[in-house]
C-alpha cells in the first residue's frame, strides 16, 4: 500500500479512537459502497462561546497522492462566508499551505481543530474573499449579524 | 529582576537548595533557580555535584544528580577519556551508595538518569552498560567499564541481585530505553548510541526474565509491574529500531510467555492487558504464531469467561474495559484469520466480540465498550468487502459463519441505539448526549458499509422489524428502525429494486401515526419519522401516491417549535425533487402557507424554505399563463408585507401588535421589550425580502436550455403579463430600498434576487430586461450601503450578458463602465474598500476580455486614464485581493491582439506609455515589496510582457537599474542595497531567456528571496 493510503488508514483509526467534541470526519464512499480514503467528509462545529456556536459546517478534505508530503485541500461545501475562505469554498490557512506551515506530522484532527479556530479568529493578513474580509474590517456589527445568520442556516442537528 | 549574588560556601548552596523546595513566592523561586543554574553551569559545577552527592538530605542529593545531568549535557566535551571513565565509576558508586543509605526513590532514579545521560554522551566507553551496571550492583560499588572482562555471565549476575538491587536495575533499564529512544535514530550524532543500545538486548531479556519471576509478596508484585512497563517500552523501541533489530527482538520475544503469566495476578491484570493491547494494536508482527495460539487459548479459558461475563454485565470500570479492549486488539490483529476461521474456537471468540455490542447499560454513559467494539466490526466488514472484491473465484466456506456474526452485530447495534426513557436522558451531561448521537452516526456508517455485502437482505430485515414495532407499538424500537432505514437511504433511495420493501414501510399506518396529536408518540419518533420522509424523496418521486400524505404531515408540523425547521427543510427537499408531480398542488400549498401565516408567526428560516418549496412547484407548471398566475398569488402575499413595511415606516402609529402580519417584525420573536417601530418595519421588510429571494431561487429553471448567441434579442422578450410582473417587482425592490436606504442587508438581498435571474436563459419574473438592470446599477451612488456587493453583482451581470444575444451587450457595457470607474474615483484611497477595488477591476477586466473597443470609447477619456493609473496604485499597494485582480487585468491587457487596426493603434499607444510603469510596478513587487503568496500571480503579467512586448527588455532594464534619485522624482529599485546591478542584470537575462515559461515563477521567487534578504523565513 502507498504511503498516502497507509497514513490515511492510520489517520482514520486514530480519529475513530479519539476525536474532538461535535466534529465528524469520514472517508467518502464510492457508488459501490467502498471507501475512498482520499476524500473525507467532515463537519466543523462552531466553538462554544463564540458567534459561531451552534453551527455545523461541512468541509470536504481532499488528500493528494503526495500526502503527507503535500497538505490536503479543505473546502467548505457550500462555500462559507468568512474572510479566509475563497469564493470557491477553499480554506486559506497557513498549516494547509505547503510553502508555509504544513508539516507531514500534522494530523486530520489538528487540521480540523485549526479550521475551527480560524472561524472565530480570521487572519486579516491573508484575505480570500473580499465580501467577508471587507465587512470584517469595516463593519463588525454587520459582520456578526451575518455570521449569526450563517450559523442559523447551518445549525447543528 | 535583580539577581542574587553567587553563594560563597557549600553551606550557602545547601541553604539555597532547601529554600528552593520550600513554599515560596514564584519570584523568589525563580531567583533561586537562576543563581543555582549559574552555579551549575560554571566550571565548578562538577565539583559542586561531587560535594553534595553524599549528603544525607534527599533534596540536596537530588539536586546534585541534576547538576551531574546538566554538566554531562553541556560540558562532556571538556572531559578526557580517562576522566570520563573515572566519572562513570563514581556515578555508579554514588547510585549504589544512595541505595545503601536508603535515599528516596526519586534520588536513585535521578542518579540512574544521570547514568543514562552518561551513556548517551560516552556510549563508546560504556557499550555494555546494563551488564556492567548489574555487575557493579552485585559488587556493591562502582568500577571502570573494563572490569567487566572478568565478570560472570549476565544470567548469574542477575540471579545474585537482591530485590532492592533488582528494582534499581529495572528502573535503570526502563529509563535507558525511554531516554535513548527520545534521540533521533537517524542523526549521525546518535546512530552509534542506538547501535550499542541494541547490543544490550540479551542482558535486558536476562534481567526482565528475573523481574517476571513469580512473586511472593507485594513488593515482588510491584517489581513485576515495573517489569511489565519496562518490557512494553523495549518492545515499542524495538519496533522503531532500524539497526540490529534481531539482537533486540529475538531475546524480547522469549519473554512473551512469562509476561502472559502475569494475567493471572489480579493486581497485574490491567498493566498486562494494556501491554498486550498496545503491542497487538501497534506491532502485531512482534508476536509469533505460537504466541497467538497461546492468546487464543487464553481467551477460551474459564478465567477469560469470568472476565467476559463481568464486562457483559456492566463492569466497565478500568479492569473491565481493559479486558474488552484486549479482546478487540487481538481481533484487530487477527481479523483476516478470524474472518476465515471456521473452527469452534474462532467462532466462539467472534461470538464474544459481537456480544461486546450488547453489554448491559446505556451507550456511552454506562457502556464504554460499544464504541471501540463497533470500530472493530467496521474493520471486519471492510475486510470482508475487500475479500469479496478481490478473490471472487475462491469458494468462501467461511462466509455463512461471518454472515451469522454480522446478523448478531446488526441486532445488537439496533438495540443499543434505542433512545433511553426521557428521565434517563435528562440525567446525562451534554458530552454524554453528544457521544450518544455520535455513536448512532457510527452505527449508520457501519450499516452503509454492511449494505455493500448484504444488499436487499438488510433492507428486508429492517422493513420486517419496522412492521413488527408498528404492530407492537414499541416506540423506541420503531424509532431505531426508522433511523437505520434512514441511514440506508443513501444506498437505495435512487434504486427501484428496493421499492417493494420500502413500500411495506410507507404503506403501513406510519403516516397516520406521525400525524396523531403531539404527545401520542414520543417527539424523537416523530422527528426521525419526518426525516425518513425527507431521506427517501427519490422514492416518493416514483411513488407519487404517498406524496400528498407525506407533505400534509410535514405542513402540519411546520408550526412546531422543534419540528418546524426540519419539516420545512423536508418540504423543500421533496418539492425540489418531486416538483413535476406536484405542479397541481402549488395552489393548495399557497393556501396552506396563507392559513399558517394568518394564525401564527413561523420561524423565519422555516418560512423561507416553505416559499422556496412552493416556488419549485410553480416553476414546473408548463403553461406560462397558469405559471405566472400562480406565481402572482404567492408574490402578492409577500408584496403586502412590503407595503406594510413601507407604510409603517411613514406612519408608525399604524402599528398593531395583535395582527400576525405586524408580529412578523419582531426579531427575536418574543423580545423583552417592544422595539421601536422603525426596527419592526425593517424586519418585516427584511423577512419578506429573504422570502422573495428564495422564491427567485425556486423559480430558477432546472433544465439547461441552449441559447443562440447570435439570435435577435426578441427571444428574450417577455409576454405583457410577465413584463408587468417584472416591472412590479422592480418597483417594489426600488421602493423598499428607498424606504430603508441605510440598510445593507436589503441591498444584499436585492443582489441575490438579481443573481437568481442572471443564470436563467428562459424568461421569468426575475429575469429582468437588461436595460432595467443596467438602469438600476448606474443609479446607485457610492454612498449606497454594500456598494462593493453591488459591484460584484454587476460583474455577474456582465457574465450573464455574455451568455445572451450579443447585440444588446455593448450598449449596456457603455453605460456600466463610467459608473464603475466613477465609483473607483470616489474611493478615498485604492485600498480603503477592497471589495469595491477588486470587483471594479474585475468588471473592467471582464469587459476588456471581450469588448476592448468599448473600453477605449469611454467618455470622458480621462476616466480610462484614471483607471489605468488606479490599477498601478493598487499593484503598488498592500491589499492582496485587489492586487491580484490588477495583476490579472494587466496579464490580459498586455496580450490583447485586436483585429481592428484603429483599436490596435490605441492599445499600442497606451502600452508605450504604460509599459514602463507597469514594468516598474511589477519589479518593485518582485524586488521584495510583494508578499510571497502573491508572487505566482504577479509573475503572470511579467511573463506576458516578455512574450508579447518588444520593448520589454528596455523597460525591465530601466526598472531594475533605477537607483533612488536624490530629488525623489523616480523611485529606485527597492532592494538596491542587497542585490547588485550585476545580479539584477542576470535576473533579467534569465527572465528573458525563459520566454514566459513556467520556470519564470521559480526564478522570480528566488530573486524575491534574495531581495528580501536571508533574514526572511516563514515562522511556522
Amino acid at each position: 500500500m502507498s504511503l498516502c493510503q497507509n497514513r490515511l488508514q492510520e489517520e482514520r483509526k486514530q480519529w475513530r479512537k479519539d476525536h474532538p467534541f461535535g466534529f465528524y470526519a469520514r472517508p467518502q464512499k464510492n457508488p459501490q459502497g467502498v471507501l475512498d480514503l482520499k476524500i473525507w467528509e467532515c463537519g466543523i462545529p462552531g466553538k462554544e462561546k463564540t458567534i459561531w456556536e451552534g453551527g455545523l459546517f461541512k468541509l470536504v478534505v481532499t488528500f493528494p497522492d503526495e500526502y503527507p508530503t503535500k497538505p490536503p485541500k479543505c473546502k467548505f461545501v457550500p462555500p462559507l462566508f468568512h474572510p479566509n475562505v475563497y469564493p470557491s469554498g477553499t480554506v486559506c490557512l497557513s498549516i494547509l499551505n505547503e510553502e508555509e506551515a504544513w508539516k507531514p506530522a500534522i494530523t486530520v484532527k489538528q487540521i480540523l481543530l485549526g479550521v475551527q479556530d480560524l472561524l472565530n479568529d480570521p487572519n486579516p493578513d491573508s484575505p480570500a474573499q473580499a465580501e467577508a474580509y471587507n465587512m470584517f474590517k469595516k463593519d463588525r456589527t454587520e459582520y456578526e449579524r451575518r455570521i449569526k445568520r450563517v450559523v442559523r442556516e447551518n445549525a447543528a442537528p | 529582576m535583580e539577581q542574587l549574588p553567587l553563594p560563597t560556601s557549600l553551606d550557602e548552596v545547601e541553604q539555597l537548595i532547601r529554600a528552593l523546595y520550600q513554599p515560596n513566592t514564584p519570584e523568589t523561586i525563580s531567583k533561586i533557580q537562576e543563581v543555582l543554574q549559574r552555579l551549575q553551569r560554571s566550571p565548578e559545577g562538577w565539583q559542586l555535584a561531587q560535594s553534595l552527592i553524599a549528603h544525607r538530605e534527599d533534596n540536596i542529593r537530588f539536586y546534585a544528580a541534576l547538576t551531574l545531568i546538566v554538566k554531562l549535557n553541556r560540558d562532556s566535551a571538556s572531559l578526557s577519556e580517562d576522566d570520563a571513565s573515572g566519572l562513570l565509576e563514581s556515578i555508579i558508586g554514588w547510585t549504589i551508595q544512595a541505595l545503601v543509605d536508603g535515599a528516596g526513590a526519586f534520588v536513585v532514579k535521578k542518579l540512574c538518569s544521570a547514568l543514562i545521560t552518561y551513556f548517551v554522551q560516552f556510549s563508546h566507553i560504556w557499550p555494555n552498560c546494563l551488564r556492567h551496571f548489574i555487575y557493579c550492583l552485585d559488587l556493591g560499588r562502582g568500577s571502570r567499564a573494563e572490569a567487566l572482562d572478568d565478570a560472570l555471565t549476565s544470567e548469574i549476575l542477575v540471579q545474585n541481585l537482591d530485590s532492592q538491587k533488582l528494582k534499581v536495575a529495572i528502573w535503570f533499564t526502563t529509563s535507558l530505553v525511554e531516554e535513548v529512544g527520545k534521540t533521533d535514530m537517524n542523526s549521525a550524532k546518535y546512530i552509534d548510541v542506538h547501535t550499542r543500545l541494541a547490543k544490550n538486548g540479551h542482558d535486558v531479556a536476562c534481567l526482565l526474565a528475573r523481574g517476571f519471576a513469580p512473586a511472593s509478596d507485594n513488593a515482588g508484585i510491584q517489581t513485576q509491574a515495573e517489569t511489565i512497563s519496562c518490557y512494553q517500552a523495549w518492545i515499542l523501541y524495538a519496533q522503531r529500531a532500524t539497526s540490529n533489530t534481531d539482537l533486540l527482538i529475538t531475546p524480547l520475544r522469549q519473554l512473551v510467555d512469562p509476561a502472559m503469566q502475569c494475567f493471572a495476578t489480579a493486581q497485574l491484570f490491567q498493566a498486562t492487558a494494556e501491554l498486550f493491547s498496545d503491542v497487538l494494536s501497534n506491532y502485531s508482527a512482534f508476536f509469533t504464531e505460537a504466541h497467538y495460539t497461546a492468546l487464543s487459548a487464553l481467551f477460551d479459558s474459564p478465567w477469560a469467561v469470568e472476565h467476559y461475563q463481568r464486562i457483559l454485565h456492566g463492569n466497565h470500570q478500568e479492569d473491565g474495559i481493559s479486558f474488552g479492549l484486549l479482546m478487540l486488539a487481538y481481533g484487530d490483529a487477527k481479523v483476516q484469520d478470524l474472518m476465515e476461521g471456521t473452527d469452534d474456537r474462532s467462532r466462539r471468540f467472534m461470538e464474544s466480540l459481537s456480544g461486546l455490542l450488547a453489554t448491559d447499560g446505556y451507550l456511552v454513559a454506562e457502556d464504554s465498550i460499544f464504541v471501540p467494539a463497533l470500530e472493530f466490526w467496521s474493520t471486519f466488514i471492510e475486510t470482508m468487502i475487500d475479500s469479496a472484491f478481490s478473490d471472487e473465484q475462491q469458494t468462501q466456506v467461511w462466509k455463512p459463519y461471518a454472515e451469522q456474526h454480522l446478523k448478531a452485530v446488526v441486532v445488537n447495534c439496533w438495540r443499543k441505539i434505542q433512545w433511553p426513557p426521557a428521565d434517563v436522558f435528562a440525567d446525562w451531561d451534554s458530552s454524554e448526549r453528544v457521544a450518544f448521537s455520535d455513536a448512532r452516526k457510527d452505527v449508520a456508517d457501519m450499516l452503509q458499509s454492511l449494505f455493500t455485502l448484504e444488499g436487499l437482505d438488510l433492507i428486508s430485515f429492517f422493513a420486517g422489524l419496522f412492521l413488527q414495532a408498528m404492530e407492537a407499538q414499541t416506540w423506541a424500537e420503531l424509532e431505531a428502525t426508522a433511523f437505520c432505514l434512514g441511514a440506508l437511504s443513501d444506498c437505495i433511495s435512487e434504486d427501484e429494486r428496493f421499492d417493494t420493501e420500502l413500500s411495506k414501510v410507507f404503506a403501513s399506518p406510519f403516516f397516520e401515526l406521525l400525524g396523531r396529536d403531539p404527545g401520542a408518540i414520543p417527539l424523537r419518533l416523530r422527528q426521525t419519522g419526518l426525516s425518513l420522509i425527507e431521506r427517501y424523496c427519490e422514492y416518493f418521486e416514483r411513488h407519487a401516491e404517498y406524496l400528498p400524505s407525506a407533505l400534509n404531515l410535514l405542513f402540519a408540523a411546520v408550526g412546531d417549535s422543534v419540528l418546524g425547521g426540519p419539516s420545512a427543510r423536508s418540504i423543500s427537499t421533496l418539492c425540489s425533487s418531486c416538483r413535476s408531480i406536484l405542479t397541481g398542488e402549488a395552489g393548495a400549498f399557497i393556501r396552506h402557507y396563507q392559513t399558517i401565516r394568518s394564525s401564527q408567526v413561523l420561524d423565519s428560516l422555516a418560512e423561507e424554505r416553505i416559499v422556496l418549496a412552493i416556488a419549485f412547484t410553480i416553476q414546473s407548471i408548463k403553461d406560462e399563463d397558469q405559471r405566472l398566475q400562480t406565481f402572482e398569488e404567492l408574490y402578492n402575499i409577500l408584496k403586502k408585507d412590503f407595503q406594510l413595511a413601507v407604510e409603517l415606516r411613514v406612519q408608525p402609529g399604524l402599528l398593531n401588535l395583535s395582527n400576525p402580519d405586524h408580529l412578523r417584525g419582531l426579531d427575536p420573536p418574543s423580545p423583552q421589550a417592544v422595539p421601536p417601530v422603525d426596527e419592526i418595519s425593517l424586519h418585516i421588510a427584511l423577512r419578506s425580502m429573504r422570502c422573495l429571494a428564495n422564491v427567485a431561487k425556486g423559480m430558477q429553471d432546472v433544465q439547461e436550455s441552449i441559447v443562440d448567441l447570435d439570435s435577435a434579442p426578441k427571444t428574450r422578450r417577455a409576454s405583457s403579463k410577465l413584463a408587468n410582473l417584472q416591472a412590479d417587482i422592480m418597483n417594489v425592490l426600488v421602493e423598499v430600498q428607498r424606504a430603508f436606504s441605510a440598510n445593507g442587508e436589503i441591498i444584499e438581498i436585492i443582489c441575490n434576487i438579481f443573481r437568481a435571474g442572471f443564470s436563467e436563459s428562459e424568461p421569468g419574473p426575475f429575469v429582468f430586461p437588461a436595460e432595467v438592470v443596467t438602469d438600476y446599477f448606474v443609479q446607485q451612488p457610492f454612498q449606497t450601503p454594500r456598494v462593493g456587493t453591488l459591484l460584484s453583482t454587476a460583474c455577474s451581470y456582465v457574465g450573464s450578458l455574455y451568455r445572451g444575444p450579443k447585440v444588446i451587450v455593448p450598449a449596456q457595457l457603455r453605460r456600466l463602465l463610467p459608473w464603475v470607474i466613477m465609483l473607483l474615483q470616489t474611493l478615498p484611497e485604492p485600498g480603503s474598500d477592497t471589495e469595491v477595488a477588486q470587483n471594479g477591476i474585475c468588471l473592467i477586466d471582464k469587459v476588456m476580455s471581450k469588448y476592448p473597443e468599448v473600453i477605449f470609447q469611454i467618455q470622458p477619456q480621462q476616466l480610462l486614464e484614471f483607471f489605468f493609473l488606479f490599477t498601478l496604485k493598487v499593484l503598488n499597494g498592500k491589499e492582496p485581493l485587489p492586487k491580484i485582480a490588477a495583476a490579472d487585468f494587466w496579464s490580459n491587457f498586455i496580450t490583447l491582439k485586436p483585429t481592428d487596426p484603429t483599436l490596435a493603434t490605441q492599445i499600442s499607444n497606451a502600452m508605450s506609455h504604460l509599459g514602463p510603469l507597469v514594468t516598474q510596478t511589477l519589479i518593485n513587487n518582485i524586488g521584495g515589496n510583494a508578499a510571497r503568496s502573491e508572487l505566482d500571480r504577479l509573475s503572470e503579467p511579467l511573463k506576458k510582457l516578455v512574450t508579447s512586448q518588444v520593448q520589454a527588455q528596455a523597460w525591465l532594464e530601466r526598472a531594475l537599474m533605477a537607483e533612488s534619485s536624490i530629488n525623489g522624482e523616480e523611485e529606485g529599485f527597492p532592494a538596491a542595497d542587497r542585490v547588485t546591478p550585476q545580479e539584477r542584470y542576470t535576473f533579467m537575462k534569465k527572465i528573458l531567456a525563459l520566454r514566459g515559461a513556467r520556470q519564470t515563477n521559480v526564478v522570480v521567487r528566488e530573486f524575491w528571496l534574495q531581495c528580501r534578504g536571508s533574514s526572511f523565513a516563514y515562522v511556522s
